[in-house]
């Protein structure tokens, strides 16, 4: 196993078109490290530069202490998943987890000794002399993922391997990851748009935008200290909810204001920037951080008053939709709660969790 | 030695033959791609240049070549070298050295094959070379230069004996046109009657693609049997002239049909050879219409002859477009019927089209200079008329976007 | 009820399929016999007995039917050697036309480097150029070479045709190959060549097939270039040798049919055989997974 260090990465094509900006970045040695965001952010450009498959415009790239721009894929000692699990169609399972190890001119016993290793750890041994077409999906994705595994690789790399399979595959192969990364401690770097993943694998999450890295932390970190207002916007399910504002300075009081609601926001919660006036904002709260009863205490914001547009029912919590002004809240109560589209409603702001972004950079101010 | 055993020699000696000339393509192509980092990289590209191209005249032609001529292409190799391996060098740097490895054998042949072939048209087109010439020629090489004398009697001399350029130009414009009209016509005929769920769709579709699936000789040749004088045809007149003295009136009777109607035989049989071919293309057309466009066309009232109208034709133009091209140019270049029917010695001019005239201009009378300056023009026609026909057709939109 | 109109009237509407289909089927016969009925009548010249070779008769089976012509065709002419001259031929431009074919294709398909586009509309604009055309100074360089009357002529000859088109069928087939199993590869420890080697070609075994199949069909069936560059009796194809027997003053014909029926009773078979194939295998798509 080893650390992947990404220098000063830059990726443009021709005619200009820049994929990724300088990014830097550090994979700790036997760290799991997901690389999240939506489509085009330039994720998988990262991971494919990694592995050799596409070209590097600028920076470098180190394996350990390699440097391997200049090295092709089969000489990096990597692995990869990929998100069609691109199996050899005409070969069996056995002999495509088999391929890159004859490529390196391993003794048999020690080529079948690793395959049946890792048929056992993903459950296929009974699938090894089928061919791709007779698998299902799930099982194509282990095969896939066990020919990665056979060839013990510096760092294993997957590219969204997930996508492919139905929302209940998907979780049953997340704990199967999850318990893989377990055994076999491995330096994982993993390609994906779906932020469930994110949060339930990684060691550690770099969410990306735009060709940047928006914000690199750990899980806990991310969803409760999201750098940006994207990051946070893209991390947790259901959605954050934004509320567009204007912070003022009272000069014994920080206040947000906007045409339905009046927050006093007490000083000792803290609050980096006070020296500006007036400041245009968006305040970010989570669903769990919006109470629908009156709570007490210094941390709890005042009233505000909205009223409910549609109701969710989920089985045990229902979503309520709220409109307050123009900004559409969402909160989850009980699944008994006695409150119908129409109703008016009150909401009370837990105000250590809510987060303030300057409006123009999204750059987080608290 | 058996004869048989003798030519399994020589295609042994052809493979490799072709084999080495790859081979020593790709040690060039290996040296400059890959090799270009190294310090030695210059001297060895200079002086293998010359080498590789004397190992490929020497192992190509052998001894029939002079050595004055060696050294000339050595030298011209070595010259072009020079900027070569720079450019090699500090330009290219080794990038799309797999996908060129990988082309160059083939289309170093075709280049050979193709565009050396052409070059040389051009230069037999201005220079004269007919059987007076021919054996000088091979001898020494040499050939009286004419100019654009050959262009013009192309336009005033018969390539034949007596038929003119634009007789036959028009002709071949009618031929292509009669046919092709009757081919799609045929093959859309046929295929809207094949195209619904019948018990014995399979056996008529095989029977059917017959005439395309037999090798053309056969099938021409056999066809042009049958309208010989003692041919099927004129059986089946002469007895429906007995049989009904009425018709007979009217003046059916056995006819010397390759003398005196060769146009019209000619085209009965290539229309009889190009109807399975527009068959097959639009009944895969028609089948893919989704049902669902016609059921919604009789919900709203269309009757059979309105849906074919709205639905059938302008979904089938993306098919049929492409065919009727092809088969157009197929057409227009068909030698094989035309000559296949009228071209032993002693057959008409009368169904010669632009191409077979030339053919035979080249092969039969031996006007090889003549017939050059022919090709040239005729395909500038064609290129002409494949432009003319691009646009126009780009002009009419995609029915499916 | 006797008052719908009798468009609607379940009845009519079931005569007047019933009709229809009865006229579809009709028409469709006799078309059908109409094309086929040259091949019937080859096939029953060709065993005609020797005294009825150039009679009225148009029975199918004639009297004293008998396989003499096939006999003298197979006796008294060059037939089985202008048979082997075409397989000879035949297979030497395929082989040679495929394999060149597979790998500039693959690299067409693939890298986008420079000339790809404009070398993949020259290879379509060859196909336009008139047969003559080329012909001409093809045959005078053969025989500056001395390669008239020789396979290696012909072969030459063959193969600028082939390699076209068999770059077009190859790259169209190699574009439906998902790239990931070549990524794949490459990360397993093949160099570029080899992930072409070792995954794609096998592969693309149904495209390999039906561009040998094409070429060694165009080939086996034709009949110019051969006429032009081959002169001498021994070394004919079976085009040039059936042409030979349907001379203009003396048409043998039973020989003629004879030769006729036995070079196209295979190649039918072949067409039939393979033309499910070919369909199909231009449209196989992808092997994802």
């Amino acid at each position: 196993m080893a650390s992947v260090t990404f220098k000063n990465i830059k990726k443009t094509y021709k005619g200009d078109v820049h994929v990724l900006h300088e990014i830097s970045l550090e994979v700790k040695d036997h760290e799991f490290l997901v690389l999240v965001g939506p489509s085009g952010c330039g994720k998988s450009t990262l991971l494919r530069m990694l592995a050799g498959l596409e070209e590097i415009t600028a920076g470098e790239i180190y394996i350990g202490d390699t440097l391997v721009n200049p090295l092709p894929p089969r000489e990096r000692e990597i692995a990869m998943v990929f998100q069609d699990y691109a199996l050899y169609p005409h070969m069996t399972v056995r002999e495509n987890m088999s391929f890159g190890l004859k490529l390196r001119n391993m003794p048999k016993e020690t080529i079948d000794a690793r395959v049946q290793e890792a048929a056992e750890i993903l459950q296929i041994t009974s699938l090894l002399d089928r061919r791709p077409k007779a698998l299902s999906g799930g099982q194509r994705q282990r095969v896939a993922i066990g020919r990665a595994i056979v060839r013990k690789p510096k760092v294993f790399l997957f590219d969204e391997p997930l996508s492919n399979l139905d929302a209940k595959l998907r979780e049953e192969m997340r704990v199967e990851i999850a318990k893989l990364y377990e055994r076999l401690n491995a330096t994982i770097v993993y390609v994906t748009h779906d932020q469930i993943e994110a949060m339930t694998l990684a060691s550690r999450i770099a969410v990306m935008h735009g060709g940047y890295i928006q914000h690199l932390g750990t899980p806990i970190d991310v969803y409760s200290k999201p750098a940006n207002k994207f990051v946070a916007g893209f991390i947790g399910s259901p959605t954050m909810n934004f509320i567009e504002g204007k912070l003022i300075n009272t000069g014994d009081s920080l206040s947000f204001v906007n045409d339905t609601m009046n927050i006093v926001l007490p000083f000792d919660i803290p609050f980096g920037n006070r020296k500006d006036d007036d400041l245009e904002v968006v305040m970010g709260v989570r669903h769990e951080d919006i109470y629908t009863e009156k709570k007490e205490g210094p941390k709890i914001s005042e009233a505000i008053s909205g009223k409910v547009e549609v109701a969710e029912l989920l089985g045990y919590t229902k979503n309520l939709y709220i409109m307050c002004g123009s900004t559409r809240i969402l909160t989850t109560v009980p699944a008994a709660y006695e409150k119908h589209p129409g109703d008016s409603i009150f909401l009370w702001l837990n105000l250590e969790k809510v987060h303030l972004f300057d409006k123009k950079t999204g750059k987080r101010i608290s | 030695m058996n004869p048989v055993f003798a030519s399994v020699i020589e295609v042994f000696q052809m493979v490799f033959f072709v084999a080495w000339s790859v081979f020593l393509m790709e040690v060039y192509m290996w040296l400059h791609f890959r090799k270009y980092k190294e310090t030695w990289f210059i001297p060895v590209a200079l002086a293998s240049a010359p080498v590789l191209v004397c190992v490929l005249i020497l192992s190509a032609v052998g001894n029939a070549v002079s050595g004055s001529l060696i050294g000339w292409a050595a030298g011209l190799a070595f010259l072009l070298e020079i900027p070569a391996a720079f450019l090699f060098q500090n330009k290219v740097k080794g990038k799309w050295a797999l996908p060129f490895m990988l082309i160059v054998p083939g289309f170093v042949g075709l280049g050979l094959l193709i565009a050396y072939p052409l070059v040389f048209e051009f230069y037999l087109s201005v220079h004269d070379l007919k059987l007076a010439t021919l054996k000088t020629w091979s001898e020494t090489g040499y050939l009286p230069f004419t100019g654009l004398m050959y262009f013009k009697q192309v336009f005033t001399m018969s390539p034949l004996s007596e038929i003119t350029f634009w007789q036959l130009l028009w002709r071949t414009l009618w031929w292509t046109f009669i046919n092709v009209s009757l081919h799609v016509a045929g093959g859309l005929g046929l295929a809207l009657l094949l195209n619904r769920n019948m018990k014995l769709k399979g056996i008529y579709r095989t029977l059917l693609v017959v005439p395309w699936a037999m090798p053309q000789v056969v099938a021409v040749l056999a066809m042009r049997g049958e309208f010989l004088e003692s041919g099927f045809v004129n059986i089946m007149l002469h007895r429906l002239g007995e049989w009904s003295p009425f018709l007979a009136h009217l003046g059916v009777a056995p006819v010397q049909w390759l003398s005196h109607h060769a146009f019209m035989t000619c085209t009965i049989i290539n229309v009889w050879l190009g109807i399975p071919f527009m068959m097959v293309t639009i009944l895969g057309g028609l089948q893919s219409i989704p049902q669902s466009y016609y059921d919604a066309a009789s919900i709203d009232g269309a009757s059979s002859w309105q849906k074919f109208k709205n639905i059938t034709v302008p979904l089938l133009r993306p098919v049929i477009a492409p065919a009727v091209t092809l088969g157009t140019v197929w057409t227009f270049n068909n030698i094989n019927v035309i000559y296949l029917v009228t071209g032993q010695a002693g057959g008409t001019e009368d169904a010669d089209i632009l191409v077979s005239a030339l053919y035979k201009a080249a092969f039969t009378f031996n006007r090889y200079s003549y017939s050059a300056a022919f090709a040239i023009i005729i395909f500038i026609i064609l290129f002409g008329v494949s432009m003319l026909w691009l646009k126009l057709s780009k002009g009419t939109e995609s029915v499916y976007e | 009820m006797s008052n719908t109109p009798l468009k609607y009237n379940p009845k009519w509407i079931k005569f007047r399929n019933r009709a229809a289909d009865i006229l579809i089927h009709a028409a469709l016969i006799a078309v059908a016999l109409v094309f086929v009925y040259p091949v019937i009548r080859i096939f029953s010249v060709s065993i005609r007995p020797g005294d009825m070779l150039t009679s009225d008769s148009l029975a199918i089976i004639p009297q004293n039917a008998t396989f003499l012509s096939y006999k003298k065709l197979l006796a008294d002419t060059n037939f089985l050697r202008w048979l082997w001259n075409s397989l000879i031929i035949t297979v030497s431009t395929s082989v040679i036309g495929v394999s060149l074919a597979s790998t500039a294709a693959y690299a067409f398909s693939r890298f986008k480097f420079p000339g790809n586009k404009m070398g993949l509309s020259l290879l379509l604009g060859t196909q336009m150029i008139p047969a003559g055309m080329l012909l001409l100074p093809l045959y005078l360089m053969i025989m500056k070479m001395g390669l008239v009357n020789t396979y290696l002529g012909m072969i030459i000859a063959y193969s600028v045709s082939s390699l076209p088109f068999s770059i077009w069928i190859l790259k169209g087939y190699y574009d439906t190959v998902p790239r990931s199993l070549e990524e794949a590869a490459l990360v397993d420890g093949t160099t570029e060549f080899g992930a072409f080697y070792r995954i794609v070609l096998p592969l693309s075994t149904p495209a390999l097939a039906i561009a040998f199949l094409f070429n060694f069909t165009s080939a086996w069936n034709e009949y110019l270039v051969a006429r032009v560059v081959l002169a001498d009796s021994t070394k004919y194809t079976w085009t040039l040798g059936l042409f030979e027997l349907q001379g203009q003053f003396l048409t043998q014909w039973g020989m003629f049919a004879a030769g006729s029926i036995l070079v196209t009773v295979p190649v039918l078979l072949v067409f039939l055989y393979s033309s499910k194939w070919l369909i199909s295998g231009l449209t196989l798509g992808s092997v994802k997974g």
